[in-house]
């Protein structure tokens, strides 16, 4: 894997106030690294960061391997980007937009921006005015302005902010299409959690300015154990028995009988055992977690070892 | 570059508020123009065609008050108006001539403040604006630094500034020869400096005249532009530059009779055409002196605004 995007130990302090501290991580070129994180935690200042919005305090974040503190200019070169909302100039219409941006960057020709317009979708409108634009359409003139130059890297922070789940899904599969066609590395952030789930390969969970872990998106939410809920009758029974024979397996109460966390492997053994005991076993389901438990998991985890 | 100005140039003139501000200037010059014209018949004019008796009468009276004179400031203008009649009366140039369109553009010289309003107002925003349409993120994640944006945005100021001064000039220039005929005979204008008498082409003068009397507007519109550079704040910006333009020399004015640091106000030595025509504000001013501190004035204004525009941290 090679890495595009190299952000090495990254400070912000601001007024004293330490917003971001000593962030790690690179994005591979390929792959869509999600930026996960409750809000104020820090995900837009990083962002603001990476394309040289706001200035590094201490570390360096290159971009195709120039700086964007001393090669400003080379490294955002590879870069676009939608920061927050994408404001254009609503008084231009939405191919005057396009062509203020082209002129900006060498080498963009009126076919690229029109192939650009078709690509997201938005030939029939382009040449009205921006002001008369729906917010999703706001948002696909948004890309088609960081697609102009065909960047490397792609950094959409919160894009599906505000969109219909048609417009969220549109904006999904064609993040998934950049990544895998065009070999683009895409940074998502988002604090919309199940859709971060669909959106990306490799996620990075921030929280309080600090960047708690990275993870492939698969691992991060199985883990190492799985859930399972036995549908068992008597369910008090085979409480006890668990807490008697079993104790160090996680076992909780659930509508139709008890979830227990343990590898795939122990269940036929437990399934015995609960026959054996004499509790009916009606049916086991595999409970997958979702992303949104495991974050809260991961940061709630992170609190309590703070306040210790 | 170029092309950032046009991106600019194309932010100003897509927007209808520019055009209103033509068609204000417009409006404005016309309005002036037949005032002019109908105030003009009542007190059509007394060009006599025996001017030269009239001149040395004047020059005589003006030699007595010379004598009498105690400050130099008055001595050196009577001095000057002695020179430029008795040139007059040497080379057969008459002193008054009847109201054409040379005279009414220099007339219309009054209405740069009005231009210069105008320029402000577009100086003012052509920074805080993009802050508050929030598109400053996108713009300045471009490959192009941002002391380029910034100069660019600085350049299509003064390119604002000219097409309307420039406006003004033209359509003065048209209105009068419609209004008021052209003049009989190409009369030059009589250029008086450092003692000397030489002979301008009108034109020429004018066009001079426009750019001495553009001055104060450029100091203040880059005023304008540093403000909305530094504080993001178009309004700000506004404000206070229009203040300073209609009160600035006025108050510059009161100080200089008091105190003598006046003249290193900005507003003592924006009108260079003190220097030229007429007496400087305070003794001991003189052309270059202002041009320096001018200068002055410029690079501190653009120093803040570089300086700022380059180190800020765009956050929401």
């Amino acid at each position: 894997m090679e890495s595009i995007v190299v952000i090495k130990d990254v400070t912000k302090v601001i007024k004293g106030r330490t917003i971001i501290d000593n962030i790690s991580f690179d994005v591979n070129k390929g792959e869509v690294f999600g930026f996960l994180g409750p809000n104020g935690a820090g995900k837009t200042t990083t962002i603001r960061m990476i394309v040289g919005l706001i200035d590094i305090t201490s570390g360096d974040i290159t971009i195709g391997g120039s700086s964007i503190k001393t090669k400003f200019e080379d490294a955002v070169r590879h870069v676009g980007a939608i920061v927050e909302n994408p404001e254009m100039y609503k008084f231009l219409s939405g191919y005057q937009n396009l062509i203020h941006y082209a002129r900006m960057v060498k080498g963009i020709t009126k076919d690229k921006i029109d192939e650009t317009v078709k690509l997201v979708g938005l030939s029939d409108r382009i040449h009205d005015k921006v002001k008369t634009y729906s917010l999703g359409m706001r948002q696909r003139l948004g890309l088609a302005q960081c697609l102009l130059h065909d960047p490397k890297v792609l950094i959409l922070d919160e894009p599906t902010n505000g969109l219909d789940p048609a417009g969220i899904r549109e904006i999904r599969d064609y993040i998934r299409l950049l990544a895998r066609e065009k070999g683009m590395a895409v940074i998502v952030s988002s604090h919309i959690l199940s859709e971060m789930e669909m959106m990306c390969d490799r996620i990075g969970i921030i929280q309080n300015g600090r960047l708690i872990d990275v993870q492939m998106v698969q691992e991060f939410v199985h883990g190492n154990t799985a859930s399972f809920e036995f549908e068992i009758i008597p369910s008090e029974k085979a409480m006890t028995l668990l807490k008697t024979q079993f104790s160090t397996i996680p076992a909780t109460n659930s509508r139709n009988g008890i979830t227990l966390e343990l590898p795939k492997e122990d269940v036929p053994a437990m399934v015995k055992k609960f026959v054996e005991e004499d509790i009916q076993v009606y049916g086991i389901k595999e409970v997958s977690k979702t992303l949104e438990d495991r974050f809260l998991e991961v940061t709630s985890d992170k609190e309590t070892v703070d306040h210790d | 570059m170029i092309n950032l100005i046009r991106n600019e140039l194309m932010k100003i003139f897509r927007r209808p508020g520019t055009y209103v501000m033509i068609a204000i200037l417009l409006v404005i010059v016309s309005v002036t123009g037949v005032f002019m014209k109908y105030n003009l018949v009542e007190e059509e004019p007394n060009v006599t065609e025996d001017w030269k008796p009239v001149l040395q009468q004047e020059n005589e009276a003006l030699k007595k008050q010379l004598e009498s004179s105690q400050f130099k400031t008055e001595q050196d203008y009577y001095k000057k108006q002695i020179e430029i009649n008795e040139y007059r009366i040497e080379h057969d140039i008459p002193f008054r001539e009847k109201y054409h369109l040379w005279s009414f553009v220099k007339d219309n010289s009054e209405l740069i403040l009005l231009a210069g309003l105008f320029t402000i107002v577009i100086s003012a925003g052509i920074v805080a604006s993009e802050f508050s349409w929030g598109t400053i993120k996108l713009l300045l994640i471009r490959p192009i630094n941002r002391s380029k944006i910034l100069l660019s945005k600085y350049l299509t100021v003064l390119l604002f500034a000219l097409f309307m001064v420039g406006i003004l000039f033209v359509f003065s220039a048209l209105l009068g020869a419609i209004l008021f005929g052209m003049p009989e005979q190409a009369v030059p204008y009589l250029n008086y400096f450092n003692g000397k008498i030489t002979e301008q082409h009108i034109i020429v003068h004018l066009i001079i005249y426009y750019g001495l009397g553009s001055i104060e507007m450029m100091m203040l519109t880059t005023m304008a532009f540093m403000i909305s550079s530094v504080f993001r704040n178009s309004s700000l910006a506004i404000g206070l530059s229009l203040f300073l333009m209609f009160t600035g020399s006025q108050f510059t004015a009161l100080i200089s009779m008091k105190f003598d640091w006046a003249k290193y106000i900005l507003f003592a030595n924006t009108n260079l055409m003190q220097y030229l025509e007429g007496t400087p504000l305070l003794e001991g001013m003189t052309m270059s002196f202002s041009i320096i501190m001018l200068l002055i004035y410029f690079v501190i204004f653009q120093l803040l605004a570089f300086y700022v525009f380059n180190k800020r941290d765009i956050a929401a």
